[in-house]
Parts: C-alpha cells; sequence; structure tokens
C-alpha cells in the first residue's frame, strides 16, 4: 500500500459522504465500523513503519498547481506518527462512548469528516494543504459545539471560530510570505515543506515570520493570553466535542511549532526561548491555579489541559531532544489522559445533568468502578510513575532544566499544582459521605461506557511502564531535526543552544 | 538468584493484583490469606537473597528492560540487590508480613476488606521498587508509588465527612491524604530537581555511574544536588516544615500506620540519605545541615508528644522523631548505624503501632489515652507487646532500641557536636517519658473507659500469634549489632568511634540510662496510679502550645492553603474572566459595535448613497494627490 | 483661440452641473438625466482630447460611451415604469426598502 497515507485521509470523509445513505438507526454502528477501520489502517501505518529511519515515509507527492508550486504532498515521521495513531484511537473511542441521542447520523458524519481533517493535519507536508486541513477541521468542531452544545452554544462557537481563524489568517500570511522569498530565492514557487526547510533567512526575516506562525499555533495551543476561547468551548462543548479538542484539536498548535518554527525558523526559536518559557510558565502556574478555582468539573478539566499545554511548549523550546521528543509523548499523553477525563465527566453528566462539584461527593462508594478509572486517569493526569503522564513531563523537566534551571523549578511546580487541583476534584467528587438523595441512585458504568475507557486505562498503563516503542521512532526523528536545525543556524548563539544528541555527534 | 529478585519483588504485586480482582466483591478471608501468603513469599526470597549476600558479599545485579530513551538519557528498569537494599527488603517484607496478617484480623468488620490488601500489596511492591532499584529513576517510581498507596491508605475510610480542627485535628481521612500526598509532592519536586541536576553533569542515572562520577564535580554540583535530594527525602520521612502531614496521616486504619508511617515508608527519606551516601559524605555542609535538623526534629516532636492524648498521634509523634535520630546519624556519617536504627525502629514501632491497633479494636475505635485505662486486666498479651515495645523505643537494655538510640548518641558525642549531643540525650528521656505516659494511661490504673460503657475484649490468637516475630526481634535485635555492622559495611563506610569516645563510652551510656529511666520513673509516678488532670497546667500557654503543634497546621491553613484559594480565586474570576477575557470579547465587541454604528449609513435612500459615493470619490483623490505630492 | 483647456473646462463646468444634480435631486428621472449630462461632460472631454492628440481611440470611446449610455437610458427607463407602477412614485425618499 504505497498510498496508505491518502486513505488515511480520505476513507473517512468517503466513508461520511455514504453515510448520508445510511439508515438512522445505524448510523452509530456505521460510525464505529468506520472509524475502527481507520484506525486499524493507522495500525498497519505503524506496523510498516521503519522506525529506524528519521526522515520522511510513506510519501506521496502529486503536483497540483504546478505554476505556484502547490502540490499534495504528505509523508509521516516519527513526530507526527503517533499522532495520527492517537488521531484515530481517539476518534474511534469517541464514537464507541457518544452518548449524543439527537441526530446521531449527523454526529457521526461530522466527526467522520473531522478525522479527515485532523489526519489530513498530521500527515500534509505541503504548506498549502496543510493550512487546508487545518481550516477545514473548525467547520465540523463548529457544528459540534453550536449543534449539540448547551445553553451558551453559539457564543462559544463563534469565539472558538472566529478566535482560531484569526490566528490561522496571519499564519496564512506568513506561509505566502516564505514562499515568495523561496521564489526570490530560486526562481521557483514551492509550498513544500521539505523545499522550505532548506531556506536559510535572515535573522530579522526568520523573526517575523516566527512571530505570524506564532499566532496561528499559539492561539490553537491555547497558550496564555490566548486561552480564553477554550473554557467556552469545552463548557458548552458536547462530551465527544470536548474529547476530540481536547485530544487533537489542540495538538495541531503544538505539532505545528515542531514542524514549522523549529526547522524553519531556527535562530528567532532560539530567541524565542526565553518569552515562551515565561509565558508557558504563566501558563503552567495561572491555569493551574483557575483551575482549582472552579466549582465546575469539566472546566477544571479543561483549565488543567491548558496547564498541560504549558509544559508540552515548554518542553519544544528545550532546543534539545530529552525536551522536544518528551514534548510529542506528552502531546500522546495529554491527549489521550485529558480525552479519558472528558469522557468521566461526560458519564457523570449523562446521570445527573450537571458538572457542578457540590453536586456530587462519595461517588466512590456509589459508582466504585467509575471511580478507579477517574482515579487512575488522574493520577495520570498528575503525572505518577509508570503511567503514561509521567514519561512525557519528566523528558520535558529534564529536557528545559538544561536550558534554564530556574524555569524548570518554576514549570515543575505543575507536579504540586496538579495534584492540588487534581486531588481537589477527586475529593470534593468522590470522597466524603453521599449527601444528596439523587446521588444515592447512580448506576456504575455500563457497558458502552467501559468497553471504551478500559482500553485507555490499559494505553495509559503499558505506555507508562513501556513507552519504548514510541519513544524511540520520534527519539530518531527529534534528533535529526536537532542535528538539521544545528547545521542550518547562522547565528552563533542558537547554535550554542541548540543541543544535538551525544549520539548522534557519535555517528557523525 | 536472579529469579529470586523477581519472586521478591514482583510477588507483592501479584498479591496486590489478586486482591484487585475482589476488589469490589463484598469480604472474602482467602483474599487476606492469599496476599499475607505472597507477602510470606517475598519474605522468604529476600531471606535467601540476604543470605546469599552474605554468603559471597557480592551484591545481584539485574536489568529487566529498557523504560524510557530519548537523546542521550538512558533509563533501564534494573534492580540492585547488595547489602543494604537487602536489608532493606527484609525489614520491608517482614514488617509487611506481619502487617498483611494482622490486618485480617484487624480489618474482619470492614466490608472493602480486600480492597485493602490489594491496597497494602501495592505499598509493598512500590517499596520494594524504591529499594531495589539501582538507578535514580527507579527509586522515584517507588518513591511516587508509595505515596500514591499512602494517599490510597490514608483516605481509605474515605467516606467519613470534613470535621473542623477541633473536633478532629486530622479534619477528614480524605483530607489528610490530600495533604500527605501534595506535601509529599513538594518534596517531590525537590528530589526530581537533583536528578536533574545529576543527569546534567553526569550523564547518567544509574547510581554506580553517578557515584563513581563524583570526585569530577564541583562543591556547588554536588551539595546542590544533595540539598535537593535531601528536600525529597524531608518530605518522605516527613521532616520538619513538612512534617503535618505524617500526624494526619493517622486517619488511616492502624495496619497501615504502622506499615508505612512507622515501619518503612516514612523511612524512605532515610534510606535515601544511606543510598547515596557517596554524595552526602563529600558534602559535609549538607551533611551537618541533616543532622541538626534531625535532632531539632527529634526534640520537637517528642516535645509535642509530651501532651498529646491521641494514642495513634503519640506514636506518630515518636516516630517523626526517631526519624530525627536516623537523620542525626546519618548526617553525622554513621550510616550503617542509620540503617541500624532504621531496622531497629521498624520493628519496636510497628509493634506499638499493632499494640494500639489492639486497643482501638477492643476500645471501639477509641483513641482518647485519657478514656481508658486499666485495660491490663483484658489485654495481657497486647499490654506486653507494648510494653516491650515502649522500652525498647525508650533505650532500655539489652533492648534492640538501646543498642541503636545509644550509638547515635555516641556518634553525635563523638563528632563532637555537643549540642546536638545534649539535645538528643534529652530527647531521649522526653521519649522514655512520653512512651510509658501512654502505655500507664492505656493499661494502669482507673478503669475510665467503663463510663463509656465498653467492654475491652483481647485481640484474637492468630494475630497475637502473628506479632510475636517483631517482639522477638524487639528485643533481640541488638545483639546483632555487631554483625550487622561488619554485613553493611561492605558496601557502607564503616563508623568507628575515637578513642576518647570509647573511654568514655560507659559514661556516656549511663547518662542516656538515666535519662531514659528518669523518664519513665516519672511516668510511673504521674500516671501508674490513674489520672490526675490538672486545670492550671493543661490552660498553660506551654501546654496549649504543644497540644496545638505549635500551631503550625493552623499557620499553614491560614498562610498558605486559604491565601492560595483565594488568589485562585482571584486569578480566575479577577484576571483571567475580567482583563484576559474581557479583552478578547473587547476586540470582538469593537469590531461588532463598530459595525453596528456604520450600518446606519444604509438609509436605503439612494440620493444618500450617492452622496456618500461623491465623499468617497472626493477622498480617494485627495488621497492620491497627497501621495503624488509626497511619492 | 478656443484650446484644450477651454473644453475641458466646459467638460468640467457640466461635469459639476451632472454631479450637483445627482446630489441634489429627489426624482429618479431627474437622476437619471443628472448621470446622462455626466457621460456627455465626458464625451465632451473625450473628443476634445482625441483631437489635441490627433488620436481617434478618444472618439471612438465617446462613441461607445453614447452606444452604452443609450443602451442604459431604455434599460433604466423600463425599470423606472415597473417601478412607478409598483410605487406610484419616483421621489427617492420613498424608495427606502433597502434600509439596512
Amino acid at each position: 500500500m504505497d498510498n496508505i497515507l491518502s486513505v488515511l485521509v480520505f476513507f473517512p470523509a468517503i466513508a461520511g459522504m455514504l453515510g448520508f445513505v445510511v439508515n438512522k438507526d445505524s448510523a452509530r454502528v456505521y460510525g464505529i465500523t468506520v472509524a475502527a477501520i481507520e484506525f486499524f489502517l493507522s495500525l498497519w501505518l505503524w506496523f510498516a513503519f521503519d522506525g529506524h529511519n528519521p526522515g520522511m515515509q510513506f510519501v506521496e507527492m502529486i503536483p497540483m498547481i504546478p505554476d505556484f508550486g502547490v502540490s499534495y504532498y504528505l509523508g509521516v515521521d516519527g513526530i507526527s506518527l503517533f499522532i495520527i495513531l492517537m488521531t484515530t484511537l481517539m476518534t474511534l473511542i469517541g464514537i464507541m462512548s457518544m452518548s449524543v441521542t439527537e441526530n446521531v447520523k449527523n454526529m457521526v458524519i461530522t466527526l467522520l469528516f473531522l478525522e479527515m481533517t485532523m489526519v489530513g493535519v498530521f500527515v500534509s507536508l505541503d504548506a498549502i494543504i496543510f493550512y487546508l486541513f487545518w481550516e477545514l477541521s473548525l467547520v465540523p468542531m463548529l457544528y459540534i459545539i453550536g449543534a449539540w452544545g448547551g445553553t451558551l452554544r453559539v457564543y462559544a462557537a463563534i469565539k472558538f471560530f472566529l478566535y482560531t481563524f484569526m490566528g490561522s489568517l496571519i499564519m496564512l500570511v506568513g506561509m505566502l510570505f516564505v514562499a515568495y522569498i523561496y521564489h526570490d530565492l530560486t526562481g521557483v514557487w514551492s509550498f513544500a515543506l521539505t523545499d522550505w526547510y532548506a531556506l536559510v533567512l535572515p535573522v530579522n526575516y526568520q523573526l517575523w515570520l516566527f512571530a505570524a506562525f506564532f499566532i496561528g499555533f499559539a492561539i490553537k495551543v491555547p497558550m496564555f493570553p490566548f486561552h480564553t476561547w477554550l473554557p467556552y468551548a469545552h463548557g458548552q462543548a458536547p462530551t465527544i466535542g470536548s474529547v476530540i479538542l481536547a485530544a487533537v484539536l489542540l495538538k495541531m498548535g503544538t505539532y505545528g511549532f515542531v514542524r514549522f518554527s523549529l526547522p524553519m525558523f531556527p535562530d528567532a526559536s532560539v530567541i524565542a526561548i526565553t518569552p515562551i518559557a515565561m509565558i508557558s510558565i504563566i501558563m503552567i502556574i495561572y491555569t493551574a491555579m483557575v483551575a482549582y478555582a472552579q466549582k465546575d468539573m469539566k472546566q477544571v478539566v479543561a483549565y488543567s489541559s491548558v496547564s498541560h499545554m504549558g509544559i508540552i511548549m515548554l518542553g519544544i523550546f528545550a532546543m534539545n531532544a530529552e525536551g522536544i521528543g518528551g514534548s510529542v509523548f506528552q502531546m500522546l499523553s495529554h491527549g489521550i489522559v485529558s480525552g479519558a477525563l472528558f469522557m468521566l465527566v461526560g458519564v457523570i453528566y449523562d446521570r445527573r445533568h450537571t458538572k457542578m462539584m457540590d453536586e456530587f461527593g462519595g461517588l466512590a462508594s456509589i459508582m466504585p468502578k467509575y471511580a478507579v478509572i477517574f482515579g487512575i486517569m488522574l493520577m495520570a493526569s498528575v503525572g505518577l510513575p509508570l503511567t503514561i503522564g509521567f514519561v512525557g513531563e519528566f523528558l520535558v523537566l529534564i529536557g528545559f532544566y538544561q536550558v534554564s534551571p530556574i524555569m524548570t523549578i518554576l514549570a515543575g511546580s505543575s507536579i504540586i499544582l496538579g495534584a492540588v487541583y487534581m486531588l481537589s476534584v477527586y475529593k470534593k467528587s468522590f470522597f466524603g459521605p453521599v449527601t444528596k438523595d439523587e446521588n444515592k441512585t447512580l448506576k456504575d458504568l455500563d457497558i458502552k461506557e467501559t468497553v471504551s475507557l478500559v482500553p485507555l486505562v490499559l494505553i495509559v498503563i503499558w505506555l507508562g511502564v513501556y513507552p519504548k516503542p514510541i519513544l524511540e521512532p520520534i527519539d530518531n526523528s527529534v534528533k535529526a531535526m536537532l542535528s538539521f536545525m544545528d547545521e542550518k543556524a547562522i547565528t552563533q548563539e542558537a547554535k550554542d543552544m541548540i543541543q544535538v544528541a551525544k549520539s548522534t555527534k557519535e555517528m557523525k | 538468584m536472579e529469579s529470586l529478585v523477581y519472586i521478591a519483588l514482583f510477588a507483592p504485586f501479584v498479591s496486590s493484583l489478586f486482591a484487585a480482582l475482589f476488589g469490589m466483591s463484598p469480604r472474602k478471608t482467602f483474599v487476606g490469606a492469599i496476599a499475607s501468603l505472597l507477602l510470606f513469599v517475598s519474605l522468604s526470597a529476600s531471606m535467601m537473597l540476604a543470605y546469599h549476600v552474605y554468603q559471597t558479599g557480592e551484591s545481584v545485579h539485574i536489568t529487566m528492560m529498557d523504560w524510557i530513551h530519548m537523546g542521550d538519557l538512558y533509563i533501564p528498569f534494573g534492580f540492585n540487590v547488595d547489602q543494604v537494599s537487602v536489608t532493606m527488603m527484609n525489614v520491608v517484607t517482614l514488617v509487611s508480613t506481619v502487617v498483611h496478617i494482622y490486618s485480617i484480623g484487624y480489618m474482619d468488620h470492614d466490608k472493602s476488606f480486600n480492597r485493602f490488601f490489594s491496597y497494602l500489596s501495592a505499598f509493598v511492591f512500590s517499596m520494594m521498587v524504591l529499594v531495589m532499584s539501582d538507578n535514580f529513576a527507579g527509586l522515584f517510581i517507588g518513591w511516587e508509588g508509595v505515596g500514591v498507596c499512602s494517599w490510597l491508605l490514608i483516605g481509605f475510610w474515605y467516606h467519613k465527612p470534613d470535621l473542623t480542627r477541633e473536633e478532629n485535628p486530622s479534619i477528614s481521612p480524605s483530607w489528610a491524604a490530600n495533604e500527605a500526598f501534595i506535601m509529599n509532592r513538594i518534596a517531590d519536586l525537590g528530589m526530581l530537581i537533583g536528578l536533574f541536576i545529576i543527569y546534567w553533569n553526569v550523564g547518567s542515572l544509574q547510581y554506580d555511574a553517578v557515584f563513581a562520577a563524583i570526585p569530577h564535580l564541583t562543591d556547588v554540583i554536588l551539595s546542590t544536588a544533595a540539598i535537593a535530594l535531601f528536600i525529597g527525602a524531608m518530605g518522605k520521612s516527613a521532616q520538619f516544615p513538612l512534617h503535618t502531614w505524617l500526624t494526619d496521616a493517622m486517619e488511616g486504619p492502624t495496619p497501615v500506620s504502622a506499615l508505612i508511617h512507622a515501619a518503612t515508608m516514612v523511612t524512605a527519606g532515610v534510606f535515601l540519605v544511606i543510598r547515596v551516601h557517596p554524595l552526602f559524605s563529600v558534602t559535609p555542609e549538607v551533611s551537618y545541615f541533616i543532622a541538626a535538623l534531625g535532632t531539632f526534629v527529634a526534640f520537637f516532636a517528642a516535645s509535642m508528644a509530651l501532651v498529646n492524648r491521641d494514642l495513634k498521634r503519640i506514636i506518630a509523634f515518636s516516630t517523626l522523631s526517631q526519624l530525627g535520630y536516623m537523620f542525626a546519624a546519618a548526617g553525622l556519617g554513621a550510616y550503617w548505624i542509620a540503617l541500624f536504627h532504621l531496622a531497629a525502629h521498624a520493628f519496636f514501632k510497628a509493634l506499638l503501632f499493632l499494640g494500639a491497633g489492639n486497643v482501638m479494636h477492643a476500645m471501639h475505635d477509641e483513641l482518647d489515652i485519657f478514656k481508658m485505662g486499666g485495660l491490663k486486666k483484658s489485654m495481657k498479651a497486647t499490654y506486653i507487646y507494648m510494653g516491650l515495645a515502649s522500652l525498647a523505643l525508650a533505650g532500655i537494655p539489652p533492648l534492640a532500641g538501646f543498642f541503636s538510640k545509644d550509638a547515635i548518641i555516641e556518634t553525635a558525642f563523638n563528632e563532637g557536636t555537643l549540642i546536638l549531643w545534649v539535645m538528643l540525650v534529652v530527647t531521649a528521656g522526653m521519649t522514655a517519658f512520653y512512651s510509658f505516659r501512654q502505655v500507664f494511661l492505656t493499661f494502669e490504673g482507673d478503669e475510665r473507659y467503663k463510663e463509656f460503657g465498653i467492654h475491652p475484649h483481647e485481640m484474637y490468637k492468630f494475630v497475637l500469634v502473628a506479632m510475636s516475630p517483631l517482639a522477638i526481634l524487639a528485643v533481640i535485635a541488638g545483639f546483632f549489632r555487631e554483625s550487622f555492622n561488619a554485613f553493611v559495611t561492605h558496601l557502607l563506610p564503616g563508623y568507628e568511634m575515637s578513642e576518647h569516645t570509647h573511654h568514655l563510652a560507659l559514661i556516656l551510656g549511663a547518662i542516656v540510662f538515666a535519662f531514659a529511666v528518669g523518664g519513665i520513673l516519672l511516668a510511673y509516678k504521674k500516671y501508674a496510679k490513674g489520672l490526675k488532670r490538672s486545670e492550671k497546667v493543661e490552660n498553660s500557654f506551654i501546654y496549649r502550645l504543644l497540644a496545638n503543634q505549635y500551631y503550625i497546621p493552623n499557620l499553614y491553613e491560614e498562610f498558605i492553603s486559604k491565601p492560595y484559594a483565594m488568589i485562585s480565586e482571584m486569578m480566575w474570576k479577577g484576571v483571567d474572566l475580567k482583563i484576559v477575557d474581557t479583552t478578547v470579547d473587547g476586540i470582538a465587541k469593537f469590531l461588532y459595535r463598530s459595525g453596528d454604528g456604520t450600518r446606519k449609513m444604509q438609509t436605503g435612500n439612494l440620493s444618500n448613497y450617492l452622496n456618500w459615493m461623491a465623499i468617497g470619490g472626493v477622498l480617494l483623490l485627495v488621497v492620491a494627490m497627497i501621495s503624488a505630492m509626497i511619492g | 483661440m478656443i484650446g484644450l483647456s477651454h473644453y475641458l473646462i466646459v467638460s468640467a463646468l457640466i461635469f459639476s452641473i451632472g454631479l450637483v444634480g445627482v446630489l441634489r435631486r429627489r426624482n429618479l428621472l431627474m437622476l437619471f438625466f443628472a448621470t446622462e449630462v455626466m457621460l456627455n461632460a465626458v464625451n465632451i472631454a473625450f473628443a476634445a482630447i482625441s483631437h489635441y492628440y490627433n488620436d481617434l481611440t478618444g472618439q471612438m470611446f465617446a462613441f461607445f460611451v453614447i452606444a452604452i449610455a443609450a443602451s442604459e437610458v431604455a434599460v433604466g427607463l423600463g425599470i423606472l415604469i415597473v417601478l412607478y407602477k409598483k410605487q406610484g412614485s419616483l421621489d427617492l425618499d420613498e424608495l427606502t426598502t433597502m434600509k439596512g
């Protein structure tokens, strides 16, 4: 299968089109089947992937607008491979656990289209195609929030759309400018990332372009102070929307930094280390505090997402393999853990139709299975060793320690503050006596919920104990990227800052 | 040998999983029995390993698999069984086996019986990982693992509601559990930083690589690494100022207190200092700080124990105090003595706690020793056990505590740190006093419990039998001091008293003994005949200060928890909603309003439009003219 | 001697008259006339400049403008008649259904 990537991208979309003729009652089963096939296809991709090859694999290239160098150009490397796997997995689990009852068919079709755009973003190697999928992903999410959301859904949906859209427009300007410079220097038009990588830009150009891309990605991440769309979007979105939003859509931003900003603008990235690290630390500490103040369980998880994304951002700008690799791993880990946490919040919301923690209390004795799974995910979220959350967080912090010990200590406070808000959620909701009568008759997890949550629990533990199969390809690609950045950097400061792994040096 | 290592390590894990299978089903005695059996298997394997290490003098090292490999960082799951870790393994598995068997009896009426065993075995597994790991990251896994198990077990009776601090100083089990976890996390951050320092200066987290690189590192790096690691140790071993969680942790079931909060987990900090002794022995300032802090905590905790009325809290304070002794020894360079005291303390303190558990079981969970008294009639065996343990704790020869504690006090003298010596001696007297105050108030004197209509009864026979190994060890462990010394100093640096101290050894021992006996006699005089309360004393400033733990928990609440909650609230409502979000909405609103404002232009009247068009045309002309003139 | 500038001044004057008519008149029919006046002002300018440069393109353009103006009037008057039949008035102040 040479064009496995095209299949991965378009299979869900085509299946989604066919979904229109599917009977209403079987829409869910249809969705699960399609998502499962897609997931197995992505597993096959992993199986066929050569972990020792740090470059792009399964490359497909078809010129689309040759005059302007726009081509249909796809490929995966160790960095994007697992994000794709996580995307297909979370879509599958999301559809499996879906508790939407109205317009199920529309929801399934929307999700399948969304899956196409998400996979598309992570496999695109052409800036225009990337941008296309990037923007397209907004539409299904807009629809999901706007159509199935809570009372403020229209406000939240529009805020989400306009905010992220504005950011990506600025990014588009940056992309066009890069292409223009490329044309200026070489005489040909190209939007292919691999061509752009070869472009050595003067530092002032790099800074401006970095800023343009930064705004697009930072709003998506979302970085402080561009994060306020997120609590609204999560607060109003249905469970499935939150799961996908937290698990995958946010990762597009951080992925963009790794894919575009670092290799294209190494000098600007090095200059940006301190400001970005400062923003990240504000994100980590500030949103952890805000999360602690929340009364709504879902908002806690939403703000905790921002806090964890801060860790990921910090790692990306550590400029060493430990930090960047840790960040990529943390993207997967956060995707799975926060997705699961949103699903868990959804479970109780379906039963009680409220997310306010003071309505709960003592759930551990009424819903023991639920409490166990919530507890495991909570521990993964606070980064307990031997769960998936620790590996990424540890690598990021150890990576960034080389850049700045003081900032690492500040960022490391996330392991304390994370425990503070997460444990307080757990205490308020699950511990203590059962005070409310409505809670006394709650049912524990049903089969549907168990089947969707247990695989995530298994993955959380498996990747916490044995992350090697995932870390190895990431490691290879990240090391290759770093040594490439080091060669490309023009200022001495950047060369000093970018840490090529010792093992890479030895190979040379 | 390798399979023995795996058996010792994974038997508790299997036990935990097995018990977890029945976690949600009603009480099944066989779960407890099988868990205990598996723990016994682990104990046997640990003993065989100890014998092997003793015989050959070599350590057993295995690497199970890779864990994390990224960039230049390489962390395997490696386990090392050497003299130090095998000692810890035996202490841990021995006490755990006893505690498991004990729990079958103690928890027999609890509906979450199976779940309890699952947690307890998981704790033992984490602890084994902690002590057996051959690298810092593995240590950290165990370190956090025991933290979580401790969280689960302190909060075991999670359904209890929050009370005010006056009604229950620990508020509620779940509150105490969270407090313990969060405080430990604060210290864990310090420890993580220590790991980072080591990694970036050595390039590895394996103990042997790190120890080999120590001579090449500068003093600053070594000292900061030592401080950072010690901060980690302070949290786990509840040293001041991170000590408040330990007494609150008494909310957990008593076997948990015996195993985790007396014998094993809290000694992990001491173990860390011993394990990383090559680092601490080259950083004398840090080590001296450790010794000084240890001595301070020994005294400080003992002072709070003097007036406390809660059976378990008194023992918890004494644990804190004894941990202080261990740190004093480790800080002064007498690592093997610290390890010896750690082991001896594990035996008698676990015994003491289990005895307290018996009392609680008899008294229907009443913990106030002022409401007990005269229990010796109905609980003879428990009285003997607790009496023995208290004697050992007080350091009366020939019990275990005498040999280990006396050595520590002697070390303080030998190092010439007289202030520490004096404090440790005084603390020894206080220890004897509060231990026997507790014993006498519980078992001797008038039977105050009768007022409350309680009919105490002795614990099950098998439980009492199960406790006997601890009792025996509490008595005889001291006699193995020299052979223990010879065994562990294969790995740890030896510590010999100077000639001078050697000559004075008898006198020094006599002083300590005098203090200990003095303490016991004082306690006997005051409490053996019954409780005589004095309003004047109880209302005195010092009494209230001590009874309220120097108001430190209140202080933390007023100056840390409450302000944190307040600032968080402010950050959310004040900053996030009012400033950040309002700015964003403001931009959107500006655009919206400007559109809304200019909408009025669109009157629908063609004539107006034409006017606007003309104005626009004129404006464009003007712009064109100006730009032509400038350009 | 009457030079180019005279023609252009006349053209500008007529254009201004047309413009004022467009801006001030309220009757749609009058508005139409005013635009025709403006178009013719431009035509004068075209013809004059064409003559000045000896280039016939300008005059050709003027013819085009006349032709287009004629067809525009045809269509426009048609619309006006329909509008008048529908509304009973051609006063712009009363035709504000397109209000935003």
